[in-house]
């Protein structure tokens, strides 16, 4: 699985025909949110890699599960053992495009991206919105959608089932800057 | 009289229960200023052993308070947190330190200089990250 991920990434980078066309963050945000009667439920994390290719509209994102802090210790602590197990499956990946890519301008525009969500070792295929502007040395990228848990297979005990949203809202916020060697 | 004792005996037991309850699921996170680290490596290294090897990498290092020596490449500061980043021999890769709050202010670390840092590995994508780290010298 690592090998095919790093060959992945290799490819995808040997894949690039011009400097000026890439960028990348290692900085980005995505965080995520679960609303349900008895508790709401937040976790961010800041090191998320993405990576664009604005000349195809390819995009690569690599997230570890294990960044995602929650204000409660108890929540981050089962969120990781007994929910993504990500002692077994550490990253989340995306791999797709997007698909009006020839219309990312100085100005905000929305885009559409499509591609493949692999959670907890389950690979779905998306399509969602996100809004983005390309500025100087910058592609910014935002937006928000929802995941199903029972997609991906991550099974919440139903004791605490009423505590946990089955569908989850996940936002992302990527300033990508140019890639220079 | 019996009936009466065993009520209250009940009754503490359920405020004793309640309080580790309540105890438990306010459990603080790491404090890593506080605890000494499990690992000590330099930059060059743990990054090395990702990069040749990520599985057994990621046994021994998630989760885990690591102390990283190396040469600060980079410093800024994303939304009010500060971001070291330490070189190491890799063209591509380094180590990411992403520092807490109370370490983002009154940054005074320059690029070039030697440092060590401690925080929580989570892991490895282009580069090692680590979370919640602090300064050691």
């Amino acid at each position: 699985m690592k090998t095919i991920y790093a060959l992945l990434i290799c490819l995808f980078l040997a894949s690039f025909t011009n400097a000026q066309d890439r960028y990348l963050t290692k900085k980005g945000t995505i965080t995520f949110f679960s609303e349900s009667p008895m508790e709401n439920i937040e976790a961010k994390n800041n090191q998320v890699l993405s990576i664009v290719d604005v000349s195809n509209g390819q995009m690569a994102i690599s997230i570890l599960m294990k960044s995602f802090l929650f204000e409660k210790a108890l929540m981050q602590e089962h969120f990781n053992e007994n929910y993504v197990e990500s002692d077994k499956y550490p990253k989340a990946t995306f791999k797709g495009s997007i698909l009006d890519f020839e219309n990312i301008s100085t100005s905000k525009t929305k885009i559409k991206v499509k591609g493949n969500l692999t959670i907890h070792g389950k690979t779905k295929e998306i399509t969602i919105e996100a809004m983005t502007a390309k500025k100087d040395d910058v592609l910014k990228m935002t937006g928000e959608f929802f995941i199903n848990l029972v997609d991906f297979d991550i099974e919440i005990p139903s004791v605490v089932k009423d505590n946990i949203a089955k569908s989850i809202k996940v936002s992302f916020n990527f300033n990508h800057e140019i890639y220079k060697k | 009289m019996k009936i009466r004792k065993i009520i209250i005996l009940l009754l503490i037991l359920a405020v004793v229960g309640a309080f580790i309850g309540y105890k438990m699921y306010n459990k603080p996170h790491v404090n890593v200023a506080s605890e000494s680290a499990d690992i000590t490596i330099t930059a060059n290294k743990i990054l090395a052993n990702f990069s040749s090897d990520e599985t057994t990498a990621n046994t021994k290092y998630l989760d885990k308070i690591v102390q990283v020596k190396g040469v600060v490449a980079k410093v800024e500061k994303e939304n009010g947190k500060g971001i070291v980043t330490l070189e190491t021999n890799d063209d591509f890769g380094s180590v990411i330190c992403h520092l807490t709050p109370e370490q983002s202010t009154n940054l005074t670390i320059k690029e070039g200089q030697e440092l060590t840092l401690k925080g929580i590995c989570t892991g490895f994508l282009m580069d090692v990250i680590l979370v919640k780290s602090v300064i050691v010298n």
